[in-house]
């Protein structure tokens, strides 16, 4: 291929230079390897031959390493300039209307809104004015889109303060209460049925064997000859999540609480991977709850409205327990099997059934150090 | 040979640090959450919030049972119908004679079997607006727990220390217990088999 046939700009960051081994001056005029496949077989050795086929079947990519396969795109000035076009036009948008006389007030602050929090920073190096700033521009606009008002939170975590959680095997008895007041609590998606806890339903005797349990049954419990455990996030305190996190928008909290940026968070789903408890839950469409079933009383880190392709997890219902409430789940459950505390209070309850009572955690081998412990009577 | 003992001595001792060092988590001075728990709770100070306000419309009472204080709620403004001698004028056998309208009809003592215990075990027949202990002695509705824990012991030491039973407004100070009777109906203690809250059918869609 010749030079001044060359629509695009390369970036020549690696040396070495890509030159077609086998002549494409067959005068047809195209780039793709297509013409050399018409070549004369007898002409060729076998190695030409196979070359020859992989250039006709898969051109020149099969020669590019990935950074040439992405900046190398043959792209014509046209379709540069529509995705560039495409690019401005979200902000241009925003800055037109804020700037136009003809937009009413409200769909100038609307603009004005979006535009801050488009290019706002990551909430985990924001200081408190800041958290205000946002927290208040979510508040606004959620108020111009819906006509509702929300209370939102930007409550830090509180000083001497590590929360800690307890589950008793023995006492669950598997009605899921929890889950339901967790979907209803932190506004879960209602058309996935997003759920953070999953109970599962354990045969005696087996130990515990998560291939063999099953987490979405529907028959009276407690089934004869079953046991019951929950599982959600651990909040570890070596949590592999956040290390894998390439944008750092999840992150542990002074007070133990493993926490998502939902506007930072790119959707890339490594925290997923990483999570050896499947602690997390991708939002694969815009999460839909009902008007009149939202929670009003929220946290910028909790239960705050998200939107399509970012993850989401519990946060011990960081809305309550900053607030000294226990987390909806322990609330919830009629059995007593969930216990919530502050580990670093000596005289807590989540003290004492660390000190006294038999506990274990989840993959504890892993050195995740989980802040969520189970226990039996 | 000197200079070059020199330098693998600077090595090993370069090599003794990145060891030790690299040991510890990243971010943490501490090894394990218990070690951690252990050190930054030495000099606990409280905390400010509280979650008096979450049960302020429920009316408590302080026990103090062994090395723990906590509230429990009230029980006697909570029974129907106390006190008990506002019907219970006469003794029993005199109220229970045929013909006159039953009281009492609807309960059933499922609670260990009769040859362990019958009304009697807890209610006193001579004052029926207090309970009474296997001995004999006389316990306040109020503090009906002493009367469970004379058998119920593990669930007892359990309850005081926070393992059994459930929390009431919120795990900050001051600390709130549901009492035996608020989740076990004391004539039929167990709990009822149920249909669970809910069924996830999309669950059910994405695993087909």
């Amino acid at each position: 291929m010749s030079d001044n046939n060359k629509k695009w700009y390369s970036l020549n960051l690696n040396s070495r230079q890509k030159q077609p081994k086998t002549s494409s001056s067959c005068g047809c005029g195209k780039t793709e390897g297509g013409c050399n496949s018409s070549q004369p077989v007898e002409e060729l050795s076998a190695e030409d031959f196979l070359e020859a086929a992989v250039n006709a079947s898969i051109g020149e990519e099969v020669k590019k390493d990935g950074f040439d396969q992405v900046f190398d795109v043959k792209m014509s000035r046209r379709n540069a300039f529509k995705q560039l076009t495409a690019s401005l036009l979200i902000g241009a948008g925003a800055v037109s209307s804020c700037t136009s006389v003809i937009s009413s007030d409200e769909s100038k602050e609307k603009s004005q809104i979006d535009w801050e929090e488009q290019f706002k920073g990551n909430y985990k190096l924001m200081e408190d004015d800041e958290k205000k700033g946002t927290v208040e521009r979510l508040v606004r606009s959620y108020q111009l889109r819906t006509g509702k008002t929300i209370s939102l939170s930007s409550k830090n975590a509180e000083k001497d303060v590590l929360f800690g959680y307890a589950f008793n095997i023995s006492k669950c008895q598997g009605y899921m209460d929890c889950v339901s007041a967790c979907v209803e609590e932190n506004n879960q998606d209602r058309d996935s049925q997003m759920q953070y806890i999953r109970i599962h339903e354990m045969k005696d005797g087996k130990g515990f064997n998560f291939n063999e349990a099953d987490d979405n049954y529907y028959h009276e419990v407690p089934a004869e000859g079953h046991f019951y455990m929950g599982t959600q996030c651990f909040h570890c305190d070596n949590p592999p999540c956040v290390e894998v996190c390439p944008v750092q928008a999840t992150w542990r909290e002074e007070d133990g609480l493993v926490v998502v940026d939902y506007d930072w968070c790119v959707g890339c789903r490594y925290c997923m991977a990483a999570c050896p408890y499947d602690g997390r839950r991708f939002n694969w469409s815009k999460p839909e709850v009902p008007e009149e079933e939202v929670n009003k009383d929220q946290h910028y880190l909790g239960n705050r409205m998200r939107k399509k392709g970012v993850v989401e997890k519990c946060t011990f219902c960081v809305q309550r327990s900053r607030s000294g409430k226990d987390p909806a789940c322990v609330e919830a459950c009629p059995t007593g099997a969930r216990v919530f505390g502050n580990l670093l209070d000596p005289d807590s309850t989540i003290r004492w059934v660390l000190e006294n009572k038999k506990v274990f955690r989840l993959k504890e081998d892993l050195g995740t150090e989980p802040k969520f412990w189970y226990y039996m009577d | 040979m000197n200079k070059s003992n020199r330098i693998i001595q600077v090595l090993g001792v370069l090599f003794l640090i990145i060891l030790v060092s690299s040991c510890k988590h990243k971010e943490d001075e501490y090894h394990s959450i218990t070690d951690k728990i252990r050190a930054k709770s030495k000099n606990y100070h409280g905390v400010t919030i509280s979650s008096e306000k979450y049960f302020d419309d429920i009316k408590m009472m302080e026990i103090t049972e062994g090395e723990h204080t906590f509230l429990i709620p009230e029980r006697k403004s909570q029974i129907k119908s106390f006190k008990c001698t506002e019907c219970h004028t006469k003794p029993l056998h005199k109220l229970q004679t045929e013909g006159v309208q039953k009281a009492h009809w609807d309960i059933a003592l499922k609670h260990a079997d009769l040859n362990t215990m019958n009304c009697i075990t807890c209610h006193n027949g001579e004052n029926m607006d207090e309970l009474k202990s296997l001995t004999g002695n006389q316990i306040d509705f109020n503090k009906s727990y002493k009367l469970c824990s004379q058998c119920h012991t593990k669930q007892f030491d359990d309850w005081k220390g926070g393992a059994h039973g459930k929390n009431i407004g919120g795990w900050a100070p001051p600390r709130a217990a549901m009492t035996c009777v608020n989740c076990h109906n004391p004539h039929k203690p167990h709990f009822e088999t149920r249909w669970p809250a809910r069924f996830n059918t999309q669950k059910i869609i994405d695993r087909k």
